[in-house]
């Protein structure tokens, strides 16, 4: 071993060792570290649960077809001639066909509806999405939880887990939505992704109940590949009664997951710099007080022949020591605090969307780095300072 | 360099400080000769240079002009660089308040200056149980400096001035924090290494009665040294 990581070695160790001398201000400086980490998780967490939640709900292997020049379900209206015309197709446009010819689709309309919450009776707006009997069946993961879906006609609901959870709709309740009442007949879970935000029915009753006879906002297609959306743009290219968009359903969520988390991270991302300039200040005033505390000890080493290096990687080693418990700390508490907590914004379709909180290792990573950045921008000052210390103090100090 | 060539050389040293505007001398032409295996107190009033003259000597602050040789290097001329690297192999510095890291060992204490030179572990250990059997202290080497008095701190921070075998000790008021029994006791090490091990010994103290054991007394005043004269 070199002379050099020696002396490294024996200042790092005298630091350490030296830390209880030193405690409450040390402790005080990895918890805020660790305050800046947890605040930054936690809203990276709400990020990332937005994005896994809207991203989980969209396949590659369907395509949404939109209508009226806009990308989105909320704007969208599909005329039923476009949709005639593109049932008659009867050639390869890229989608999957049942065994009788006819297309594997869903037409389907989302109608915001006020709903009361089981907890405290205040009101939310939910979606309430209208659609063809193949609709549960082409989206992947959807697994019925209990009870059975709605039949055709008729006034009744499947609701995700989550919203059946919280607002208490049992199957077999009943439920005012819009004028009239439905009855819930099953609850369906979505692996936790934006569809368990959703009432589901079928498209005629829904559209019956809120006055939209004839309204289509969207359609639905099972692609025969994730390939094949190509094709069917082509296709929906010869019909020019309408501008129709068709996307892939991943892409849709994830386009809409992508503006609202990174609007999340646009508030988080500055809240938590601010907060990491403040624990920078307290970091870089905790390494000057050890600094100032070890004067004699660097000194002495200093006297004794010892190089400034060593004497900077001491301090500033003590200082990324004590960024990374915080870091640690704080990614712990974010993951013990935010992990799976649930929260809900409003979503797609303007209605309310629920999502878990995710402290994914990236986060952790992300938050983690920030904190340790802490300690590595905070501690160079005092290290720098360290290398600075007159060594005549060595000769006269009281060690 | 001759036989009667002086192992500290301090030739027309010119050394002061700055207080603001203000221009303090404390040396404006010193000499000062010491032959190898001298056994020297330095004594003096609060601000007559003392610790001035020892930093100089230690290579911790360099003369503003003139010439300071130790052995056959000239301190005068190397960078700070050069004179702490020259510190590591040349000298071993004894402090007032023993300057022991206490969180390590009596041993590891003693190891800091080895740790500065290529040896393996074993000849380090070898060394360090070495002088701590010099000065008193086998079998003591896991005690930390809060386990031990204040006479047996000393001694392990005359062990660690030691350990690397320089031919050079300073000594900075070394029993100004004892009681005179554990003063004693250091002094008489200190005279045993300067007698048996052939150590050049620069003291300063502020103690008569530990300045008896140098070979000889000089009294700083006002920038100049007055040999004290003793009863044969």
């Amino acid at each position: 071993m070199s002379t050099f990581i020696k002396q490294a070695c024996v200042m790092i160790h005298a630091n350490i060792f030296s830390l209880r001398r030193r405690l409450a201000i040390s402790v005080s400086m990895a918890l805020s570290i660790s305050l800046v980490v947890c605040v930054l998780a936690g809203f990276l967490a709400m990020a990332k649960g937005f994005e896994v939640a809207l991203t989980g709900a969209g396949s590659p292997m369907v395509a949404v077809i939109l209508g009226g020049g806009t990308n989105q379900e909320a704007g969208s209206d599909i005329p039923a001639d476009a949709i005639r015309t593109l049932y008659a197709m009867t050639d390869d446009i890229g989608v999957s066909r049942e065994s009788t010819g006819s297309l594997i689709s869903s037409r389907e309309i989302v109608v915001p509806v006020d709903v009361k919450q089981f907890v405290d009776g205040t009101t939310r707006t939910l979606a309430l999405r209208g659609m063809d009997a193949d609709g549960p069946s082409i989206r992947e993961g959807i697994t019925l939880s209990q009870g059975r879906f709605f039949t055709s006609g008729a006034r009744e609901i499947v609701v995700g887990d989550r919203l059946a959870a919280e607002f208490g709709l049992g199957v077999g309740d009943t439920v005012r939505l819009g004028a009239v009442d439905w009855t819930v007949t099953g609850h369906f879970s979505a692996h936790g992704s934006a569809f368990e935000s959703e009432i589901w029915a079928d498209l005629d009753a829904v559209r019956a109940a809120f006055e939209r006879q004839g309204q289509i906002q969207s359609l639905r297609l099972r692609l025969t590949s994730s390939a094949s959306l190509k094709v069917l743009q082509d296709k929906l290219a010869t019909i020019t009664a309408i501008p129709l968009v068709a996307v892939s359903e991943a892409d849709l969520y994830a386009a809409q997951s992508g503006r609202t988390a990174n609007l999340i991270r646009l508030f988080g991302w500055p809240v938590a710099l601010l907060m990491a300039v403040g624990a920078t200040a307290g970091a870089l005033n905790t390494m000057m007080s050890s600094v100032s505390d070890r004067t004699v000890e660097i000194a002495t080493v200093r006297a004794l022949g010892f190089g400034r290096l060593s004497a900077f990687i001491g301090t500033w080693v003590e200082a990324v020591i004590l960024a990374s418990a915080g870091a640690v700390l704080g990614i712990i508490a974010s993951w013990l605090i935010f992990n799976g907590w649930q929260a809900s914004t409003v979503g797609v379709n303007n209605a309310r969307m629920a999502f878990q909180l995710a402290v994914t290792p990236s986060v952790m990573l992300t938050a983690g780095l920030l904190g340790l950045a802490i300690g590595i921008i905070g501690g160079a000052l005092p290290a720098i300072a360290a290398t600075r210390l007159p060594l005549t103090a060595a000769l006269r100090a009281r060690g | 360099m001759t036989e009667n060539t002086p192992y500290i050389a301090i030739s027309s040293i010119r050394k002061g400080y700055r207080l603001g505007a203000e221009a303090i001398p404390i040396f404006s032409d010193l000499d000062l000769s010491i032959p190898r295996g001298d056994f020297v107190a330095v004594m003096g009033p609060s601000g007559s240079g003392k610790s001035t003259l020892l930093n100089m000597l230690a290579g911790i602050d360099g003369p503003d002009a003139g010439t300071l040789r130790i052995g056959t290097s000239r301190l005068d001329q190397m960078g700070e660089s050069a004179r702490s690297s020259w510190r590591a192999h040349n000298m071993g510095i004894v402090f007032q308040f023993y300057n022991l890291l206490p969180m390590l060992t009596a041993a590891e204490n003693v190891e800091l200056p080895l740790l500065l030179k290529p040896l393996s572990r074993k000849d380090r250990r070898n060394r360090v149980e070495k002088v701590l059997d010099l000065v008193g202290l086998a079998g003591r080497e896991k005690q930390y400096p809060a386990m031990m008095s204040g006479g047996e701190q000393q001694r392990v921070g005359i062990a660690r001035a030691i350990v690397s075998d320089p031919g050079l000790l300073l000594c900075d008021e070394p029993t100004g924090d004892l009681d005179r029994k554990s003063a004693d006791e250091v002094l008489g090490m200190l005279r045993f290494l300067n007698q048996e091990m052939e150590k050049t010994i620069v003291m300063v103290t502020h103690d008569p009665q530990a300045a008896l054991y140098a070979n000889r007394t000089l009294h700083l005043d006002k920038g100049n040294f007055h040999e004290e004269k003793r009863a044969a």
